[in-house]
């Protein structure tokens, strides 16, 4: 549901653009080939336009900036719908000045670490969960980022008020689900990775999961709850995880059963599975050791040192 | 070839000869073509004999031969290794001492020593092992006792053997036994190892081997030998190049004991699937039906029809091998069980019982000189399992003809035995007085043109046999075997 519901607000953007007057890069594209002077005449004229505008702010945002707000913002953030992962940024220009949201944007483990006191405010907010460094931004498109917050936040109603979420009640079916999905029992719809490969999650059979990305037992928490950890399988933004989930976007019924699994792992008070590593190693070493008793059994005729075996037996 | 073992007296001088001349470079330095090994013993490499370790020669069920050691299904999963095969310690790791310590050391309260230092890494090593480490029953109560020719002896046997003042043992000199079935040549996946077609000496091409090993398992008498310093296998030649200009190979010519013959046989190649095929006790005699009576016309007609040289057929009749092996049937093969047919025959040792001690007083066992042969100190037993796959009745014979020809020769010198009992005792043997003093001739007197009957080897025409060198007139360049090379 939710992902045909971003579908059809993907496509509504046409017109909302329309509406705004913002810039339509991608709809020049839709003229045929004949009307190729139209298209040269009205990019020149765009051309102009924007010229223009790049010194004073700008009131309008492209399509582009738009789509990468959606792809890798919206997961955490919403403009007026309230906290997910991150703050509710609806405001956000008039909190902190653009200098400092664009440079935020840009690198925010440095700002952090630089020692703001603003960035560390926000960062306990987030129970210490550091926003991922952005795929492809620079400074034009932190800007660009900025501009879309303040137009954004200026009306009343804004895109980013969050996406709906199926809210009903998880039952135990749905954590079943979740866990078989996780493990890669069952296949995801569009082809997305197991969860396990990756990902460890407390109390799920054999060894918990993989090692490659976080223990995910404390993700529900660390996410402050359902609406946030939904929105962020939404569209998984994280450096490594976007690529991987780029064209293999979740279902929401996967997502609900992914986060009723998540939630259940997080309150069995399970702590994380650091053990399992060291049970990895042991099970390793022991099935080694097996199979060596096994080829030892299986090749006990084998060719050994004949002339010291002598020696040693007499 | 044949070996008088009566005769050996384990002197080495065949070895060392050997080693000189052809295994004193880096990487054959562990390499014996010849050796000379103490029986009972384990020999070199350690317990070759033992066929359940090593993998060598051929086995059969009557209806097919196949090699022990590899098969089309077995070589895939040992490909890249041959397990079967001696490590360095079952040959031994060559050492040599460092002499110029004895000069060097600085001066000190003791006599500066050379340690021994391994020829393989240059590092010090406690020797543990030689080539005749068990040499004159040296370490028996280790290396003797694991026999594997003792197996088929009960218990009793087995403490004679070992028993003190009763020992008994012989020596064993070894060169590659040059097969008329040759499972190293078998075994070899590149093609490198061939049996020469002019004269039978069994050659491994340096430049085709590829060092799979696979003939290394393959020889049950281990005597291909693995070169580590070039990764080629090597082997005995046999000196062919003595050979090709009429001298006796090194370890024939410098035989300090007058033990060895050589010369040519001829037989028939094509008795060889089927004959290897009969049960182990019938071998021997298998084999000497396959060498032909050179003074048979048919035999002489055959040959020259396939291109024998007259020569070759004159040195063939005039072989002492063919008298030791048909006309006498003194000689045997050694462990013709293996199925190679060794085409280097063995007189086994009479080790006859002179006395034992008994307290402080001698006594002799036997009433008569020489004994018997069945209270032999070898058991008899033991000499089958070695010279006639288990056919105690050709090692017998064997025996009974040697101890009738002293008998004899008793007569003749000395003449404290009467003729009557001495002509019976060779009658017994089936032998004759002139076969007896022919057989002490060539056993006692033989002259080096006596034990070498060298054919005359042509090489020229050798190579008109296989292929015609008209064929090669116009392709082949002159002076060097290979193409020439631009730097």
């Amino acid at each position: 549901m939710i992902g045909n519901d971003l579908g059809r607000r993907l496509k509504k953007w046409g017109g909302t653009a329309r509406r705004l007057k913002w810039k339509r890069t991608l709809t020049v594209r839709r003229y045929p080939v004949r009307k190729l002077h139209k298209i040269i005449q009205c990019s020149y004229v765009l051309l102009l336009t924007s010229s223009v505008l790049v010194a004073a702010p700008q009131d309008t945002v492209s399509e582009e900036t738009l789509e990468f707000f959606q792809g890798q913002c919206a997961s955490c953030h919403t403009i007026g719908g309230g906290r997910l992962g991150g703050p509710d940024l609806k405001g956000a220009t008039d909190r902190r000045e653009a200098d400092w949201l664009a440079r935020f944007i840009r690198d925010p483990q440095g700002v952090i670490e630089s020692g703001d006191p603003y960035a560390l405010k926000i960062l306990s907010e987030a129970n210490g969960v550091v926003m991922p460094t952005l795929a492809g931004i620079d400074a034009k498109l932190a800007e660009k980022l900025v501009n879309l917050i303040r137009v954004e936040s200026a009306l009343e109603k804004s895109h980013f008020e969050g996406m709906k979420f199926d809210d009903r009640a998880l039952t135990d079916a749905d954590i079943e689900r979740g866990r078989s999905l996780f493990l890669g029992l069952t296949s995801f719809e569009n082809g997305a990775p197991a969860c396990a490969s990756c990902h460890a999650l407390a109390g799920l059979a054999g060894f918990g999961g993989g090692t490659l990305g976080p223990d995910l037992t404390s993700a529900y928490g660390r996410l402050e709850g359902r609406k946030a950890l939904s929105a962020w399988l939404t569209s998984p933004p994280s450096a490594v995880m976007q690529p991987v989930f780029k064209g293999h976007s979740l279902e929401s019924e996967e997502i609900l059963g992914l986060v009723a699994a998540m939630k259940d792992a997080a309150e069995s008070g399970i702590g994380e599975t650091e053990s399992s590593t060291l049970s990895f190693i042991l099970s390793g070493i022991g099935l080694a050791a097996g199979l060596m008793v096994l080829f030892d059994g299986f090749w006990r005729k084998r060719f050994r040192s004949v002339r010291r075996t002598l020696v040693e037996n007499s | 070839m044949v070996f008088h073992l009566d005769k050996c007296i384990g002197c080495h001088t065949c070895s060392v000869a050997c080693k000189n001349v052809w295994t004193d470079r880096e990487g054959t330095d562990y390499m014996w073509w010849n050796n000379v090994e103490t029986k009972p013993g384990t020999g070199y490499p350690t317990k070759w004999e033992d066929q359940d370790s090593y993998k060598g020669g051929w086995v059969t069920d009557g209806e097919d031969l196949e090699l022990r050691s590899t098969s089309k299904s077995k070589i895939i999963p040992n490909i890249f290794h041959n397990p079967a095969q001696p490590s360095m310690d079952d040959y031994y790791e060559p050492w040599t001492y460092k002499y110029e310590d004895l000069f060097n050391a600085p001066e000190g309260d003791d006599q500066p020593t050379a340690r021994p230092v391994s020829m393989v890494t240059g590092e010090h090593i406690d020797v543990e092992a030689g080539p005749n480490w068990d040499d004159d029953l040296s370490g028996s109560e280790v290396y003797a006792k694991n026999d594997v020719n003792m197996d088929g002896l009960n218990q009793e046997q087995r403490a004679q053997m070992m028993a003190i003042e009763r020992l008994a043992f012989f020596y064993l000199p070894r060169i590659c036994n040059h097969c008329l079935n040759p499972s190293c040549v078998a075994a070899c996946p590149s093609g490198a190892l061939y049996k020469r077609g002019e004269d039978g000496i069994v050659l491994l091409n340096q430049d085709r081997c590829r060092a799979w090993r696979s003939c290394i398992p393959a020889c049950p008498y281990k005597k291909t030998y693995f070169n580590w310093s070039t990764g080629k296998s090597e082997k005995c030649i046999l000196c062919f190049p003595r050979l090709e200009t009429g001298q006796a190979p090194a370890c024939f010519h410098s035989c300090v004991g007058r033990i060895r013959y050589i010369s040519n046989l001829l037989y028939d190649a094509d008795k060889i699937r089927e004959l290897a095929l009969l049960p182990d006790d019938q071998l021997v005699e298998a084999q000497r039906e396959m060498i032909l009576d050179p003074h048979d016309p048919a035999v002489i007609e055959a040959a020259k029809k396939n291109g024998v040289h007259d020569g070759i057929i004159r040195t063939a009749q005039k072989s002492p091998v063919y008298k030791f092996l048909k006309e006498w049937k003194l000689a045997l093969p050694l462990h013709v069980e293996y199925r190679t047919f060794p085409m280097l025959f063995y007189v086994p040792p009479l080790l006859p019982v002179m006395s034992s001690t008994q307290g402080d007083v001698v006594r002799n066992e036997v009433d008569e000189l020489f004994g018997d042969i069945e209270k032999a100190r070898a058991p008899i037993e033991y000499l089958g399992k070695m010279f006639t796959g288990g056919n105690l009745g050709k090692l017998r014979y064997a025996l009974r003809k040697q101890l009738a020809v002293r008998i004899w020769r008793r007569f003749v010198t000395v003449g404290d035995i009467s003729e009557d009992k001495a002509k019976a005792a060779l009658a017994e043997a089936d032998c004759t007085p002139e076969a007896a003093d022919e057989i002490y001739r060539l056993s006692a007197l033989a002259t080096f043109d006596d034990r070498f009957v060298i054919p005359p080897f042509q090489r020229e025409m050798a190579i008109e046999m296989l292929e015609d060198p008209h064929d090669h007139r116009s392709i082949t360049g002159f002076g060097s075997r290979m193409a020439p090379k631009r730097s």
